[in-house]
């Protein structure tokens, strides 16, 4: 290692004394012997799976089941985009006012945090890093104990909103709440996480900036527009990124909570598609299918939004 | 138009002085350049004008009203920064066009504001670039128009050729000078390059150690410094310093040498040290002359040719160096001896205890 090191650093000593045939490891061989356990696991864990899921969509498959994949082309997503659409268009609209609105007020509070954060006082390091707790616990855990909060008769949200004082909402299995109630507990869960990246996108505007703005007498609202906004920007639509693309898996803390319901009015896809993949009938080519049309969405959702932040990076 | 007054103003970190109590009026119209090395308050004194700094003693005055305590936006100031402090994200347009727009200028009058102030810093091609792309000259510029565009009360820039490259600091210099008399508006301007104040400057306040040694117009500073600190600071050589012991009318310098002051000086001198005491000469390199029989001895060290002109460095013994400026033509071997005189106007004395120029009583 350190030989090939100094040949590597003084290529003219090595000429000048001529080398000697030895066994040594050459630079290359060492970044392939580092590159390959990598690249195997990549392959064994991502890759195969990946391309394994895609050929399984295009075949009538149960993992249960004793018969072999049946290729049936596009019949599977055919069935998903024509015949059973109309289920799996209401698990598409559950997840997609689900990320609209967890997305939202994710924005409006983890920035309204940052701004209030953004000034140092005696103690902010500490109310940060309290914020920032619930990011770092297990949304499976989180799912349990807010459904214990959500309890009509033993939790404690309904009394700190003081809704209805003889018998509270009931948040988990009311059709209307149900969806809200996984938009709270989404919002509690990850605001600190938008504020985390709003934070670092508000400490890195030049102080100077603002010094300008006094001086050419704008108005704090003027500057708010105008400075701080536009210069957070980036950093506000990967925030925005991030937890569009996690809002469209949305599983565990569903699970944890409603499970789906009632009925289906919490379904979203990534519950349907567990419930098809591993549920009952294991419909493992159906489900590959569901899986790669939201792997499409994904990517495409991705896109706009890269798109967006080239733009609010260069204008 | 504006008049600005400082009033023992000071500025303390902690328990250090930034700026020591700081007194100046600035005249409407006028182009005043605070000048001094590094670290002496500077940009301390001009953020403090602007409201940027809180002061911790005294008194601002802007057109005889009292600024002290108003935000910088109620001063109607504008600033050019050291570093220029453009918005990244707008283009050079938009970053003109803010200063308007703030204060909610209908669009067609931002538009021609813009449009105007662009043409007379010749900068329409780069309008539509971030500042990022810009070149340091133009980055320049459009800090210029965003403080022109307002048309301000007065401005105040902070080393705003700091950041260019030699040759197009003339070019800025001459066309900052150019606007401000266009403009004739009142400018506190910084800089730590005597050359650039010199050039500039309707009045420079020279700055050391957060403290003012001397205000005055470019020839004042130069011919008659206030003290050791702004003979030496000030020109390029500094002034020549010459330490001897004055005895009735003559200057003993080392190894035997006597000048002879001019009579005009000698009862000032003889005040100064009643009759005899310590002194230090100082002439500028031009007050010297190189002849055959004059009066002080030296020897070449080395010369320079400066193009037109060449710099003699003389050594006088006890390993004093003086400079005086020759015609192109002379040519002097090194470890010449030669002889040199001064010009009895351009003579200054200074005391080496309190380092203060002595005033002559009557002025020759
Ligand atoms: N915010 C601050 N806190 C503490 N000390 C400061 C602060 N700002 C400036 N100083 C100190 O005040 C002194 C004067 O600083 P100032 O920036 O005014 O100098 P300057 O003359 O502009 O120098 P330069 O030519 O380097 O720009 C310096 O010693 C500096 O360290
Ligand atoms: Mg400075």
């Amino acid at each position: 290692m350190s030989q090939a090191n100094a040949q590597a650093l003084s290529p003219q000593s090595a000429a000048a004394a001529p080398p000697r045939q030895r066994r040594q490891t050459s630079d290359r061989a060492i970044a392939w012997l580092f590159i390959t356990p990598t690249i195997v696991l990549l392959v064994v864990m991502n890759i195969f799976p990946l391309f394994y899921s895609l050929y399984l969509s295009f075949n009538d498959y149960s993992v249960i089941g004793s018969e072999p994949p049946k290729w049936v082309a596009l019949d599977n997503y055919e069935k998903i985009l024509t015949s059973e659409r109309q289920r799996y268009w209401h698990n598409f609209t559950v997840t997609g006012r689900y990320a609209l609105l967890s997305v939202g007020l994710q924005l409006i509070l983890g920035f309204g945090l940052a701004m209030l954060l953004r000034e140092k006082f005696r103690g902010s390091g500490l109310i940060t890093t309290l914020i920032l707790i619930p990011m770092m616990l297990s949304p499976v855990v989180v799912g349990l104990f807010w459904k214990l909060i959500f309890d009509p008769s033993k939790g404690f949200f309904n009394y700190l909103i003081y809704t209805n004082p003889r018998g509270g909402a009931e948040w988990l299995s009311d059709p209307t709440l149900g969806l809200w109630s996984i938009v709270i507990v989404d919002v509690w869960m990850w605001s600190p996480f938008v504020m985390l990246l709003c934070l670092s996108g508000l400490s890195a505007i030049p102080d100077y900036l603002y010094e300008a703005a006094a001086i050419d007498r704008a108005s704090a609202w003027f500057q708010f527009r105008r400075i701080t906004l536009p210069q957070v920007m980036p950093l506000l639509l990967i925030a925005v990124l991030f937890r569009t693309i996690e809002a469209f898996k949305a599983f565990d803390v569903v699970m944890g909570l409603t499970g789906g319901g009632p009925g289906d009015t919490t379904e979203t896809v990534a519950v349907r598609l567990y419930s098809e993949a591993f549920l009952g009938k294991f419909r493992t080519g159906e489900s590959s299918a569901l899986a790669y049309i939201v792997l499409i969405i994904i990517i495409a959702i991705s896109n706009l939004y890269i798109r967006a932040l080239n733009r609010a990076r260069e204008g | 138009m504006a008049t600005i007054e400082l009033i023992n103003v000071e500025k303390k970190f902690g328990d250090v002085h930034a700026v020591k109590p700081m007194n100046l009026t600035v005249r409407d119209g006028e182009f005043v350049v605070l000048l001094g090395p590094s670290g002496c308050g500077k940009t301390t004194t001009l953020r403090m004008i602007s409201g940027l700094e809180a002061v911790t003693g005294g008194q601002i005055l802007l057109n005889g009203r009292d600024v002290t305590w108003e935000r910088p936006s109620d001063r109607d100031i504008a600033f050019v920064f050291q570093f220029f402090a453009l918005y990244s994200h707008m283009t050079a347009r938009e970053n003109i066009a803010f200063p308007l727009q703030a204060q909610g200028e209908r669009r067609e009058v931002v538009r021609q504001r813009v449009e105007d102030v662009s043409r007379l810093l010749r900068m329409e091609h780069v309008l539509d670039v971030r500042p990022g792309a810009l070149s340091g000259g133009d980055q320049q510029r459009v800090a210029l128009a965003r403080a022109l565009v307002r048309h301000p009360a007065a401005f105040l820039m902070d080393e705003p050729l700091g950041a260019l490259d030699a040759d197009f600091r003339e070019t800025m210099r001459a066309e900052i000078k150019r606007l401000h008399i266009d403009q004739h508006a009142t400018t506190v301007y910084v800089t730590h390059d005597q050359i650039e104040a010199m050039a500039m400057g309707d009045r420079i306040v020279v700055m050391s150690d957060a403290d003012v040694q001397q205000v005055g117009t470019p020839a004042e500073v130069y011919h008659d410094p206030a003290n050791l600190f702004v003979a030496r600071f000030i020109g390029s050589p500094g002034m020549n310093l010459v330490p001897g012991r004055y005895v009735r009318g003559v200057l003993h310098l080392a190894e035997g040498a006597t000048y002879k002051v001019p009579d005009a000086w000698a009862p000032s001198l003889d005040a100064a040290t009643r009759g005899d005491g310590d002194l230090i000469l100082g002439f500028r390199p031009e007050a010297a002359t190189v002849g055959v029989d004059s009066a002080i001895p030296a020897t070449v060290y080395a010369t320079d040719l400066h193009g037109g002109y060449t710099m003699l460095h003389l050594e006088l013994g006890n390993n004093t160096i003086i400079h005086a400026r020759t015609t192109r033509e002379a040519k002097y071997a090194i470890n010449t001896p030669v002889r040199f005189d001064l010009d009895p106007a351009m003579v200054r004395f200074f005391d080496p205890a309190t380092e203060a120029a002595i005033i002559p009583e009557v002025r020759a």
